[in-house]
């Protein structure tokens, strides 16, 4: 329908009607982008090969807007694109096409051929629409060298485009665009498409893509538009990856600053620097483990401090022309490089050298030639702490870097000359190459015979340039009487008790900074693991486990012999053995958060139960604490338990040994209905799965039977099923339930 | 009917609003600076005043203002607040400091230009823009995609290639990206407005010559490689530019959105 209403009155309108009926047919697909596939190609018939220039201007905008547009995703473009590669193609082959048109039809033609790829790889029958496809290609690689400037941009993006659509990805890129489109989606056995073919000619494009780099060449809008569309490449297309970085790393953008330089080359060096700047250190903030990282790291400096040499030269001869000129440039940076400037550091010429020679960074001689050792200590010493305190962090900065590079290079220099030095010793066929290789990278006239270790070995046992005696001297000069602390003060037992305990909490210090052990990540490290051998936190909870419970064992046989019973509840006993001290925070550090940190009771207990075993067998009268402890720790958790608290059960199942008195505990969760059902199926999981506990646990459910009321219904169920016969004792004889209570029992 | 429909709406506008836009071709314009107030909305205003299509953008993560002391900015979240309810929030706070120091001048102008700041890094180029219709500079940006962006402050620059560098460029237009160095303050802000509409006229300038001269060579092919085209052109129009404003340092680059 938009196609007629535009389409009839051609004939009788003039161009700019015609106009003024196309744009209005463009606002009514950006108002409602349904009409698109319609309105396109309603449109083609009046902007192809034999259309006025302006319609064919227009057309081809619009071709390229339209094939572009991301309202519309990736299927629902593929009618559209194949309808226009016809009309496309006539366009582009025209032989003394416009510039406009034909700039225009190739940014179409690029955004058409992933969307057409694609196409094609599920639509092998349609060779017609391949076969545009492949003549528009042809046509566009062919007129490519030799067309203007705005239409080699867009072959160059047709280029990239093709180049990404033939090549293996990495699955890294947005869904939207065309960039998805792939090399991964061809078929191997596609009737069409070759992926061998296809990869092959996707390498030889970028070839010819990289060569305006590879040239050097200073044609800066080229250059520039080459190098802002390969980041894309870089990071989703792994093979072109290197390829891509070699040749950048080998461009420089610099090279125009050569020339006389006039207001035009300014502009187009500032341009190339920045650009290629930039997008390496996009590249390094993608991807910081590139295995390029170091090189382009490097490049990036030089760059910057080549552009700062470069432009700052500038600046000052400008500054003498023409004061109002001086403020040109980067007015923030030159500031700061000016500040730095002041600070130039000679690399060292070759030869060996003294260290004082390789800290040296004044060129003032009668400075340089200065006898620092001189001085008076504690002058030396105001004067260092002045001029530290006043020096510019970024002065300090450059220093340090100056004296690092006079070092790496003296190594590197070594290296070299060591290699040299031992020809014998390496492949003949290689050495020479490599030596080349390194010539660009090196100061030819850098050649001392040593490494920096075997200068600074050397340095040590000459007499030393600064000689030691002075030091000495003025030290025993300054030297005060020999100083003696004061006694410490007498000890008190209750201070001494108060210190150990502050000791003991500074065990528990590292638990809050410590991260939590990954439990997902971990790897089992099966029972050749030792315990702490990871500083994390899980193996530090394993070495206070093991301060309390072994620490003093063996050592507390005295004290507990004259009062044992008074060991687990006298808290502020002034004379806590460290262990004990280290208990009682163990427990009020998993009570306060005891449902995450049962695990940690676990490990404690069983490490005192596993000490308590030691004891006993040693057949020593210490005392033993895993029941005190384990009864406390119930006790403890037992009176905020709720009904959702399985971790009682896992805890019940997990520590190394249950006793009546313990499972008597859980009967006072039976008080509470709520929790009635946690206790027994926390005793009926000891009775499925530990066999050894099973008479306890039943017991235990017995008794519950027989003290609440609330309890019995699901307290039957389980004794009717583990204890037969049980339950016909109790209804015989229930008019003394205490009785058979304690027949049970 | 739609087209009909959409002609006969759209072409009133067109001949009432810009009767030069019929004779003349005009480049579309992006201006950005960080928090889309000050410099990119002079520039903005002045675009649009001079008849070019203009959105405009800022870079930063938040809107930033001046508040009453330098720790104290005023922060509004990029595309969820108004020139206007940011104008009655400061108007309410302090009217007398917030006149004193412009900002409520400054946000009076932007509200009578667009709706709200609008964050670089969340626009999707090439979304229709018809919604904006009483945007100033609206007209002739319906397609959404500049040709030129012009950033007012190095790390703008810095900030909108290294984006574009991030989205991987599906579009495959070109876009010429300049950066003026202006100073974020009021009077910085407006001469750097008449530097920006001195250098969009230039570049127009160049962008006509070539449709006009390669339209009229355009059957003989040897003709159009002979002169330079515009693409080619804008490093040379940004140098003579320079000449004219030396104190607004400059960079470009050509990028593809």
């Amino acid at each position: 329908m938009a196609a007629d209403s535009s389409a009839t009155p051609e004939k009788a309108l003039s161009v700019a009607q015609q106009l003024q009926q196309l744009n209005a047919a463009r606002k009514v697909v950006l108002e409602n982008a349904s009409y698109y596939d319609r309105i396109v190609k309603g449109v083609l018939p009046i902007i192809g090969r034999n259309a006025a220039l302006e319609l064919r201007r227009w057309g081809a905008e619009f071709l390229a807007e339209s094939l572009a547009t991301p309202v519309l995703r990736m299927g629902e473009k593929e009618n559209m694109t194949v309808a226009v590669l016809e009309t496309l193609r006539g366009l582009i082959e025209g032989a003394g096409e416009d510039i406009i048109v034909l700039k225009a039809s190739v940014t179409a033609a690029a955004s058409a051929y992933p969307v057409a790829l694609r196409w094609i790889i599920h639509n092998s029958y349609h060779t017609e629409s391949w076969e545009h496809m492949s003549a528009i290609k042809s046509r566009i690689l062919q007129i490519w060298d030799g067309a203007p400037v705005p239409v080699k941009l867009s072959c160059i993006k047709f280029a990239q485009r093709v180049v990404l659509a033939q090549t293996v990805s990495n699955g890294m890129e947005q869904k939207y665009g065309g960039l998805d489109i792939s090399l991964n989606m061809i078929p191997p056995n596609h009737p069409l498409l070759d992926p061998r073919q296809l990869e092959a000619e996707a390498t030889g494009l970028l070839d010819r893509m990289l060569g305006v780099l590879q040239d050097n060449s200073s044609d800066a809008p080229l250059v520039d538009a080459t190098l802002n569309c390969l980041s894309i490449l870089i990071r989703t297309r792994p093979n072109t990856s290197n390829r891509i970085l070699n040749t950048v790393l080998n461009f420089n953008p610099l090279k125009l600053a050569n020339s006389p330089m006039t207001p035009k080359t300014r502009v187009l060096v500032k341009s190339l620097e920045k650009t290629t700047r930039l997008f390496l250190t996009h590249v390094l903030k993608r991807d910081p483990n590139n295995p390029m990282a170091g090189r382009i790291q490097q490049y990036i400096e030089r760059l910057v401090r080549s552009r700062a040499e470069i432009f700052d030269e500038a600046g000052r001869k400008r500054a003498l022309a023409d004061q109002a000129a001086a403020s040109y440039g980067d007015a923030k940076r030159q500031k700061v490089e000016g500040g730095l400037a002041q600070v130039v550091i000679p690399p060292l010429g070759p030869g060996p050298h003294t260290l004082a020679a390789v800290f040296t960074l004044t060129n003032n001689l009668g400075l340089a030639g200065f006898d620092a050792t001189q001085l008076p200590v504690n002058l030396a010493a105001k004067i260092s702490v002045r001029a530290l305190a006043a020096l510019d962090q970024q002065v300090l900065d450059l220093a340090v870097s100056g004296i690092r590079d006079r070092l790496t290079s003296l190594h590197a220099a070594a290296a070299v000359a060591a290699a040299a030095t031992q020809p014998a010793e390496i492949n003949a066929a290689t050495a020479p190459l490599g030596v080349d290789e390194d010539d660009d990278d090196y100061e030819p006239d850098l050649t001392p015979a040593e490494d920096t270790e075997q200068i600074l070995n050397k340095l040590d046992n000459a007499p030393p340039e600064e000689p030691i005696e002075p030091t000495a001297d003025a030290g025993a000069t300054l030297a005060l009487g020999p100083f003696k602390l004061p006694p410490p003060p007498v000890l008190d037992p209750n201070v001494a008790a108060k210190l150990s305990q502050a000791a003991a909490s500074r065990v528990f210090g590292p638990l809050s900074s410590l991260k939590e052990g990954a439990p997902l990540r971990k790897p089992k490290a099966g029972i050749n693991r030792l315990a702490a051998s990871s500083y994390d936190r899980d193996s530090w909870l394993t070495l206070i486990t093991r301060l309390a419970t072994r620490s003093t064992a063996g050592l507390e046989d005295v004290s507990s012999g004259i009062k044992p019973e008074d060991a687990g509840t006298a808290l502020d006993r002034p004379r806590m053995s460290l262990g004990d001290t280290i208990r009682e925070m163990l427990y009020n550090y998993i009570l306060e958060d005891w449902r995450r940190r049962i695990e940690i009771a676990v490990a404690w207990l069983c490490e005192e139960w596993y000490n308590d075993q030691l004891i006993k067998r040693s057949g020593s009268d210490a005392p033993l604490h895993y029941e005190k402890c384990a009864l406390r720790l119930v006790d403890g958790f037992l009176s905020y338990i709720t009904a959702q608290d399985k971790v009682l059960t896992r805890f019940l199942a997990e520590i190394p040994e249950l006793s009546r008195a313990l499972l008597g505990k859980l009967k006072g969760l039976c008080a509470d209905p709520t929790t009635v059902q946690l206790a027994l199926t926390s005793l009926l999981y000891l009775v499925m799965m530990r066999p050894p506990v099973r008479d306890i646990a039943l017991d235990t459910v017995a008794d519950i039977w027989a003290e609440y009321e609330d309890a019995r219904p699901l307290a039957a169920k389980y004794l009717v099923k583990w204890r037969p016969g049980f339950m016909e004792s109790q209804t015989r004889g229930t008019s003394a339930p205490a009785n058979n209570v304690a027949i049970a029992t | 009917m739609d087209t009909a429909n959409g002609s006969e709406g759209s072409s009133a506008p067109v001949q009432n609003g810009e009767p030069e836009d019929a004779s003349g071709f005009k480049l579309k314009f992006c201006t950005v600076c960080a928090s889309n107030q000050n410099r990119s909305m002079e520039g903005h205003l002045r675009l649009s005043q001079a008849n070019y299509p203009v959105i405009s953008f800022g870079t930063g993560s938040l809107v930033r203002l001046p508040g009453p002391t330098v720790t104290q900015p005023n922060v509004y979240k990029f595309n969820e607040t108004s020139y206007d309810s940011i104008y009655r929030e400061l108007e309410a706070k302090d009217p007398r400091l917030y006149r004193a120091n412009g900002l409520l001048n400054m946000l009076g102008r932007n509200r009578l230009i667009k709706w709200g700041p609008e964050r670089w890094q969340d626009w999707q180029v090439g979304m229709p823009r018809v919604k904006h219709e009483k945007d100033k500079g609206s007209a002739g940006m319906e397609g959404g995609v500049p040709d030129i962006v012009i950033t007012c402050e190095e790390r703008c620059w810095d900030a909108v290639v290294d984006d574009l560098l991030n989205r991987g460029s599906p579009l495959n237009r070109p876009v010429h990206v300049i950066n003026i160095d202006i100073k974020d303050n009021h009077q910085d802000a407006s001469i750097g407005g008449g530097a920006i509409v001195d250098l969009a006229d230039s570049l127009n300038k160049a962008a006509m010559e070539e449709r006009e001269k390669v339209g009229a060579a355009a059957f003989d092919a040897g003709g159009a490689a002979s002169r330079a085209s515009f693409d080619e052109r804008v490093p040379e129009v940004l140098a003579e530019w320079q000449q004219r404003w030396p104190d607004l340092p400059s960079t470009w680059t050509l990028s593809w959105f």
